[in-house]
């Protein structure tokens, strides 16, 4: 087989919850050596959100941090300490990357200074994942996911449609805007290592989290600059039929981007005398009367079995899709075609299905080479067999707290 | 010394429309790759067919859709439905370094353009296949857009007001996600390439770049065969969370109280000390079942001010709140503007416009977009002139044998 991808490529990660330990997760699935720094004895603020088994919290079993952590290794320290930096510097000395996603408050507190650790080491790529980058009026700003979503505008985009008024922008589930400066993060990531193969020196890359919500706005921005126009979760879409439909035993969701898939549903539908009305022409004049649309749609469509629909759609290309559950998810032929859910064996939670390889390398493997670290579980193979710290400066570090 | 761009040099051959997969070859143009992006006037980009069209014109040149997420690349009118076409999108190919086409399963194959033809091509070259559903399974030639992707992956099942049926995301949320796990896929590729010399074939699912970001519902799943309710804004960790209406039409303030001290800190700057002495209040716990009543409290405060006052105030407390903002505010935002996170350039059609930027910025290598997207086949003579040595004269009859269109 192959060596990874992403072999021989050391990261030191200092992340709290999504986005840090998505990006290095991502670079640690494909081969690359992540040892994750977590301040002692909490951890991870992730550890402290579930999921969690039968709901009872524990450090050691949330199956966020699980999943996010895959293939990392763990060691603590208390980068707030003197003692802690140092340590710090020395393992960024031996690494090639450092991912961390603390708000710029808190950077020099926790030794995230780029300009004294690339002095020491010149070839250090640090990535900084921040609520709004690293300069500007809301730098300092305290953010949580919800309110990073809405400052990046999708928040503002999603709800009930026409006549919903008094409901608020609604969210997506999730951790999304930390996943979306994650995905950046990672990339651009890459994107300096790859600078890095020809100019040999590092540099600090800045992601903000609000532009990364910001640029998947889809069509919805440019209507300001284009037409002056301001998009809203109140307004029409722009073409139907994109929405959701009941069946008899579920929902599902119907999406005709081009005229020849409407057609092709309207004949599935068995050429309904309403489908030909002038209303629903094409698919802007739809979206228009989509309110009627819907309940011509809507009344049909209680009849059908999800999947019978989804199939016999899919069949003649209409791109159909079923309102999956998790349950769907786990047991969908599909998926388990692809082997696309791991299953990991973890000493405290016991063997558990992942999601899994979101992508497939015809050389290079996707692999689980170890599941999520315990709290500090590396301290000793790092400190001592790594850094060349003697066992007693070790427990001396223990018992000061540091580690 | 400003040094050159981190894929400058590289050569993208982009097969790729709509939305997931020229978000893909966006990240690549972003970091100085020359992305040729392969289309034709028989059937234009779904995007360039879509608004908003600058100043309410239609014309292929004029969406503000595709002259967003196609800015920095190239066009090359090519028809793949003519016979020479394949041809000539076979000798681009030798001399690109990536492919990248998010057609659902087989299409490539059938153009004459699958992997192991274009392997043969160029030995070395790393091809991204970002299909809805993926190369394998029994469902890999079904078709898939962005929207279907949110309820396709379970999002849907998980997001909605409380009490509602499954909603959507607002955006077509499997593209950018599938084009940003893609992009990263193929940096990660050329890392491999540089340093063994082997290209590869990517095979990435869009449903499964969906579901990789849902961990906390699959895995719910997995651990206590549930999933979480559907509770709006909510978050179980948190009360109150949510986006709270304020004074002025349809404009809202997205606020989270994280811990009990940022609770009392609130209840102090909301000027609400019986909240704040309230025990029923001063543990999550408590909050989380009381949230109805909490919410009812917020909003009295929130809606006599504008989001900006409440983001002011609360953020001078320390406590996370920000406006939800709409386009409008997004391009008039002061802080956005200052990070110059725009990108303002002339376009020969729709002049200068505004347009989102790329999320990040590097202290060394300076990535910009350095030209607006391209009009239909405006670099055509540039790609089969210059790239591909084709005279000018053999040029003029492809285009008039409708090859190059």
């Amino acid at each position: 087989m192959a060596e990874q991808a992403l072999a021989g490529l050391r990261i030191i990660e200092c992340g709290h919850m999504v986005a840090a330990a998505y990006a290095t997760k991502l670079m640690a699935d494909l081969g690359a050596e992540v040892i994750k720094i977590e301040p002692p004895r909490s951890g991870d603020r992730s550890r402290a959100r579930g999921p969690f088994p039968a709901g009872t919290a524990h450090p050691e079993k949330s199956g966020l941090f699980l999943y996010l952590n895959t293939n990392k290794r763990s060691v603590t320290l208390d980068l707030r300490h003197p003692r802690g930096h140092e340590l710090l510097t020395e393992l960024v000395a031996k690494a090639d990357l450092l991912v961390h996603n603390f708000p710029p408050p808190e950077m020099d507190t926790h030794g995230m200074d780029f300009a004294a650790l690339s002095r020491r080491h010149p070839p250090l790529v640090m990535t900084s994942i921040t609520p709004f980058g690293l300069t500007g009026p809301h730098r300092d700003y305290q953010m949580t996911d919800l309110t990073l979503w809405n400052a990046g505008g999708v928040g503002y985009l999603n709800g009930g449609g026409p006549g919903t008024d008094d409901l608020p922008p609604l969210k997506a589930f999730g951790q999304q805007a930390e996943f979306q400066g994650g995905l950046n993060g990672a990339l651009a990531t890459l994107g300096a290592l790859f600078a890095r193969t020809q100019s040999g020196d590092g540099q600090h890359v800045s992601v903000s989290i609000q532009e990364s919500v910001a640029a998947i706005l889809e069509l919805t921005f440019e209507f300001w600059p284009y037409m002056g126009l301001v998009a809203s979760r109140l307004g029409q879409k722009p073409i139907q039929p994109l929405d959701f439909l009941e069946c008899r035993d579920g929902w599902i969701f119907l999406c005709c981007v081009e005229e020849h898939q409407w057609q092709t549903f309207v004949d599935l539908m068995g050429n309904p005398e309403w489908a030909s009305m002038d209303l629903f022409s094409d698919r802007l004049t739809r979206a228009q009367n989509w309110d009627a649309l819907k309940l011509f749609l809507q009344e049909w469509a209680q009849e059908q079995s999800v999947d019978e629909l989804y199939h016999a759609g899919q069949a003649r290309r209409v791109p159909l899709a079923p309102v999956s559950t998790m349950a769907d998810l786990l047991a969908s032929d599909h998926l388990k075609s692809r082997g696309f859910f791991a299953v990991i064996d973890h000493p405290q939670t016991g063997s558990l299905q992942y999601p899994g390889a979101p992508y497939q390398f015809s050389v290079t493997p996707w692999t689980i080479r170890r599941p999520a670290p315990l709290l500090g579980q590396h301290n000793a193979e790092v400190y001592v067999g790594e850094l060349g710290l003697s066992t007693a400066e070790l427990a001396a570090l223990q018992q000061t707290g540091v580690v | 010394m400003a040094r050159r761009l981190p894929l400058e040099g590289i050569r993208v051959a982009d097969f790729t429309w709509v939305w997931a997969g020229p978000f893909c070859t966006l990240q690549l143009a972003h970091l100085g790759a020359e992305v040729v992006r392969i289309e034709t006037a028989t059937r234009p980009c779904v995007t360039r067919m879509l608004p908003p069209w600058a100043d309410g014109q239609f014309g292929v040149n004029r969406s503000g859709y595709f002259n967003q997420y196609n800015q920095g690349k190239l066009s090359l009118a090519l028809d793949l439905k003519h016979p020479r076409a394949v041809g000539i999108a076979k000798e681009l190919v030798a001399k690109s370094d990536i492919v990248c086409e998010n057609f659902a399963a087989g299409v490539m194959d059938r153009l004459g353009l699958g992997y192991s033809v274009l392997q043969r091509v160029k030995p070395d070259i790393i091809m991204i296949a970002m299909s809805g559903y993926g190369a394998t399974g029994p469902e890999r030639e079904f078709v898939s857009y962005g929207p279907a992707q949110v309820p396709l992956s379970g999002m849907s099942s998980l997001t909605g007001y409380e009490g509602w049926p499954p909603m959507h995301a607002g955006v077509s949320y499997g593209d950018p996600t599938g084009g940003l796990h893609g992009a990263f896929a193929v940096l990660a590729a050329l890392l491999y390439r540089a340093r063994t010399g082997r290209g590869q074939f990517i095979d990435l699912s869009q449903q499964e770049t969906s579901i990789a970001v849902l961990p906390e519902g699959v895995m719910d799943y997995t651990m206590n065969g549930t999933q979480p309710p559907r509770n709006g804004n909510r978050d179980p960790h948190m009360a109150p969370h949510g986006v709270f209406r304020c004074a002025g039409e349809q404009r809202w303030v997205a606020i989270s109280i994280r811990d009990d001290a940022e609770w009392q800190r609130f209840a102090g700057v909301i000027g609400c000390p019986e909240l704040a002495a309230d025990l029923r209040y001063g543990t999550l716990a408590g909050r989380k079942a009381h949230e109805d009543q909490l919410d009812t409290a917020v909003t009295e405060w929130t809606l006599a001010r504008s989001p900006e006052e409440v983001t002011r105030i609360l953020q001078g407390a320390r406590i996370p709140a920000f406006t939800s903002f709409s386009s409008k505010d997004i391009a008039e935002d002061p802080h956005l503007n200052d990070a110059e996170f725009f990108v303002r350039l002339d376009h020969p059609d729709v002049g200068v416009r505004q347009h989102i930027g790329m999320p990040w910025r590097m202290t060394e290598s300076h990535c910009a977009v350095r030209h607006p997207a391209p009009c239909l086949g405006e670099h055509t003579d540039y790609v089969m002139g210059k790239l591909l040595n084709y005279p000018a004269e053999e040029i003029r009859t492809l285009k008039e044998e409708k090859v190059l269109n």
